[in-house]
């Protein structure tokens, strides 16, 4: 059992490795705008991975990631933005208890603070949403996004209204980006790996057959969702601290839709798929952008995104790493020639 | 004092029957199928431009619109039943969930892009634009319009699904659908009915939307969608006069909130919806005449 | 000549068999039962012949032809009507509707004929008409779904227990209805589980034990023995 552990470990450890060694290649020999879309990939994963868990694992579909990014940005970056430039940008100073107006955050703590806020708005969302069936959750997590960009157009002393936020500190770089992408894996690779994992799936399964079994459902539903939210936050602290720039319309739904879809492209329910759907996604957009810019039809990207959407839900729900893992069994088969059984394991750090 | 109050429960009936209608549509294909579906919204904000191109761009007469503008709402809902949902009847919610809202976002940005980014001004035939005043209250003709179509729409209705073997059948079906198979109903038959009728009504709504703010957007569909929803879920999600009542008291909730609080609070009128939402929610989910659904 | 025929019948829920190998009939007229314990797959068989369930293998006989393949409106029309474990009656609709929504797939003009008839056989029915279905008690919503399928001018009335969850004396009421309605010609195949009731009503029985049929004949034939009762039925 001991060994089993420590092998895996060294697998995952590996694999960040290699990760990391790439990075730096990329770093010295690609130019800086595919270095950064090579960054937005990154934050655009973190996010998804994130979703990954509510709505891939625990069977909860959830829609107010934008606004969990949302608090994750505006929380660190009010946190760490310079004090010389506050008064100039109308931003407020820190009240006493967060360090006073002298101060100005460190990176990480920051981040790690917009995540925690995040988590608690989940805490209050969940709470009294999470008990109820599906719909409800989608719609309820749906307003919840609504109100915190409301509030954050709305609350101008403190965000500068529509206006957002520039000039923010950039802190993050691909980096910080990556290894923060290796923690979340990370953290949710565990989380699978142990019995909340497996009380997660069970309640993806049935929800009714999960409490028969004697699973609090709730309380695993609501651990799914405030840890979801964390990372969630911290995209958005990654985000606008590389983007440098934050209003409150990017975090709208047009946002969430975006991490749906490479949710559900990626495929949902494993490891690598939400890391394949954001690069797959991103990259596209970032193919597309020309053409829509060139020839001024805009709202091409999401026509496609939206069709792509609806094709896969049609014909290839398990997305692009579910179908990677049926070629894996497929071949598998050839080799063997017997019976395999082709469920998603979720244990595995290198899903495909 | 007392006409500032009644012109408010004036405006509360007026929007409160265009959200009951949104409702009613939405709760159409709801009942049968615990959809919520997206694109409801999505099929409002074509129905306000087809509208607009009839009447602006084509200069075809409003009863000649009206007519063309429901048939093309049926159509398109039969169409996307038949494209996007059908194949997915019978498996996981979440699955028509997803679909649906890919819809939607399709419907935004297919509206977007043919149409513009930028809203349209809406302007109804002259008729509607004028205006009456009594006893100190202002209204106009598209305010009577919008209470008078939604009550016929809303009355019609009732009458089909109480009266008629299509209606009896889809409430059957919504209750039970394996034992309305069993009776040999055609419950895919049924199904279709509900995304027609759903999708027309949807159409007029995008029209009442449309002559109410004055202009139309490709995005317009989003908060329609949502008030539709809210408001089924505070009427109590599955009953039909529920959603209608819904309609109306979240139409009330709008005014009041908006009209009592000071003029800086008007843009968070958005976020009093889901707030009033997430009340219910917390307070009473089945709503106030919901059935009993397994939460 | 056998009003149902069904041959070699295999049935599974996926990688589950509920039913191995399956042939009985049932002949114009008759009351027959299906017996056996929870789990027998007595439910299994009459959704099958019903046309919800399709099975692997395996044809199914009504007056001759081979309805293996017809859908389950199609079957409904033929005259092959199902009361449903659990009643299922729709409760948000009024009685009348319900009895309406029986007779559904019928395009013919004897729709108020068969109302006054169910209202003759169960008059609780028609004091209730107007009332919605789900205030109504237990056995007055087993005698809605029996009406509802009566409605259905069925040749082969199908039963999944009668009797589940109603009080004895109900019990024995709904039973005299089922009696009374076998006179005036339709063919019952009913299951069953508290044989008790039903011994001296069937004509015919028919055991099954996981899945598989396991005796047949006359009740006499079945029940006397208590080890066979014991063996088959747990006594």
């Amino acid at each position: 059992m001991n060994t089993n552990f420590l092998f895996k470990h060294l697998k995952f450890l590996a694999t960040a490795t290699i990760c990391y060694g790439l990075l730096l290649l990329a770093n010295y020999t690609l130019d800086r705008y595919t270095l950064y879309i090579i960054a937005l990939i990154g934050i655009y994963a973190i996010a998804t991975s994130s979703l990954n868990l509510t709505n891939g694992y625990t069977g909860l579909f959830s829609l107010g990631h934008a606004g969990f990014m949302a608090i994750g940005a505006y929380v660190s970056t009010l946190l760490t933005f310079p004090v010389r430039l506050r008064i100039a940008y109308n931003l407020p100073l820190l009240p006493r208890f967060l360090g006073g107006p002298e101060f100005q955050w460190p990176f990480l703590p920051a981040l790690i603070m917009g995540g925690l806020m995040a988590a608690i708005g989940a805490l209050l969302v969940g709470i009294p949403v999470l008990r109820l069936r599906g719909h409800y959750l989608s719609v309820a997590s749906l307003g919840f996004m609504v109100i915190v960009t409301t509030l954050a157009k709305g609350l101008k002393d403190i965000t500068r209204g529509a206006a957002g936020i520039q000039a923010i500190p950039h802190y993050a770089n691909l980096w910080w980006i990556y290894g923060w992408l290796i923690i979340t894996v990370y953290v949710i690779w565990r989380l699978l790996d142990s019995s909340y994992g497996r009380a997660m799936l069970a309640i993806r399964e049935s929800e009714i057959a999960a409490q028969a079994q004697g699973i609090n459902v709730t309380y695993y539903k609501i651990t799914a969702f405030v840890t979801s939210a964390f990372f969630a936050g911290v995209a958005g602290g990654l985000y606008a601290h590389f983007a440098r720039s934050i209003r409150p319309y990017e975090f709208s739904f047009s946002m969430t839709f975006y991490v749906v879809i490479m949710l559900i492209i990626g495929g949902s329910g494993t490891l690598l798929g939400p890391i394949i759907g954001a690069t797959t996604i991103t990259a596209l957009k970032y193919a597309l952008k020309p053409i829509e810019e060139g020839l001024k039809i805009y709202g091409l990207v999401e026509v496609i995104y939206a069709i792509l959407l609806i094709v896969v839900m049609l014909w290839w729900p398990q997305g692009i790493a579910g179908g990677i893992t049926f070629l894996k069994v497929l071949l598998l088969k050839r080799k063997k020639g017997g019976e395999e059984n082709v469920r998603i394991s979720a244990g595995k750090a290198d899903g495909a | 004092m007392l006409t500032y109050i009644a012109q408010q429960m004036v405006n509360g009936f007026v929007l409160g029957s265009m959200y009951a209608l949104l409702a009613l549509g939405m709760t159409v294909v709801y009942g049968i199928l615990r959809l919520v579906n997206f694109a409801h919204g999505g099929l409002v904000t074509i129905g306000a431009f087809i509208f607009f191109y009839a009447l602006s761009v084509l200069k075809i007469n409003f009863a000649l619109t009206l007519v063309l503008a429901v048939l093309s709402g049926a159509c398109l809902g039969f169409l996307l039943d038949f494209v996007a949902y059908r194949k997915l009847r019978g498996g996981p919610e979440v699955a028509l969930l997803i679909t649906s809202l890919g819809v939607y976002i399709f419907i935004e940005n297919i509206t977007k892009l043919l149409a513009s980014p930028q809203p349209y001004a809406f302007r109804p035939p002259p008729l509607f634009l004028q205006r009456f005043t009594f006893k100190g209250i202002i209204f106009s003709n598209t305010d009577i319009f919008i209470v008078i179509a939604a009550v016929v729409i809303m009355v019609t209705f009732a009458v089909f699904v109480k009266r008629t073997k299509l209606g009896i059948a889809m409430r059957a079906t919504a209750e039970r659908i394996e034992t309305a198979r069993l009776m040999g109903i055609n419950t895919n038959k049924v199904i279709v009915t509900a995304f027609v009728l759903g999708s027309a009504i949807a159409t007029i709504t995008g029209f009442m939307w449309g002559a109410k703010y004055g202009q139309i957007s490709y995005d317009m569909g989003f908060m329609a969608g949502v008030k539709a929803f809210v408001a089924t879920v505070i009427g109590g999600v599955g009953s039909i006069p529920g959603a209608m009542v819904g309609g109306f008291l979240l139409g009330f909730a709008e005014i009041l909130l908006v009209g009592a609080l000071p003029a800086g609070f008007a843009e968070y009128r958005d976020a009093f919806v889901f707030t009033i939402l997430l009340i219910v929610l917390l307070l009473r989910p089945t709503g106030l005449m919901g059935r009993k659904e397994a939460l | 000549m056998s009003l149902l025929k069904v041959n070699n019948l295999h049935v599974a829920y996926g990688k589950i068999p509920a039913v191995t190998d399956l042939s009985f009939a049932v002949n114009d007229g008759q009351i027959v039962a299906l017996v056996g314990a929870n789990g027998a797959g007595k439910s299994t068989v009459l959704k099958t012949i019903v046309g919800v369930v399709k099975p692997i293998s395996g044809s199914i006989f009504f007056s001759g032809t081979d309805i293996t393949s017809w859908s389950a409106d199609r079957r409904v029309r033929a005259g092959i009507v199902l009361v449903p474990e659990g009643r299922q009656i729709f409760t948000t609709l009024s009685v009348y509707e319900n009895l309406l929504v029986g007779a559904y797939h019928r395009r013919d003009e004897q729709l108020r004929h068969d109302f006054e008839w169910v209202y003759t056989l169960f008059p609780v029915l028609k004091e209730r008409a107007h009332q919605t279905a789900g205030t109504l008690s237990g056995g007055e919503q087993q005698m809605l779904a029996l009406g509802r399928a009566l409605m259905a001018r069925p040749k082969l009335l199908l039963l999944d227990e009668p009797s589940l969850g109603l009080a004895p004396l109900v019990v024995r009421e709904i039973y005299q209805m089922i009696t009374n309605i076998c006179k005036t010609g339709i063919t019952v195949l009913l299951v069953e589980q508290n044989i008790n009731i039903i011994i001296h009503l069937v004509d015919y029985v028919y055991v099954m034990q996981t899945g598989e049929l396991k005796l047949h004949g006359t009740p006499q034939e079945v029940f006397t023995g208590e080890d066979i009762k014991r063996a088959y039925l747990g006594g």
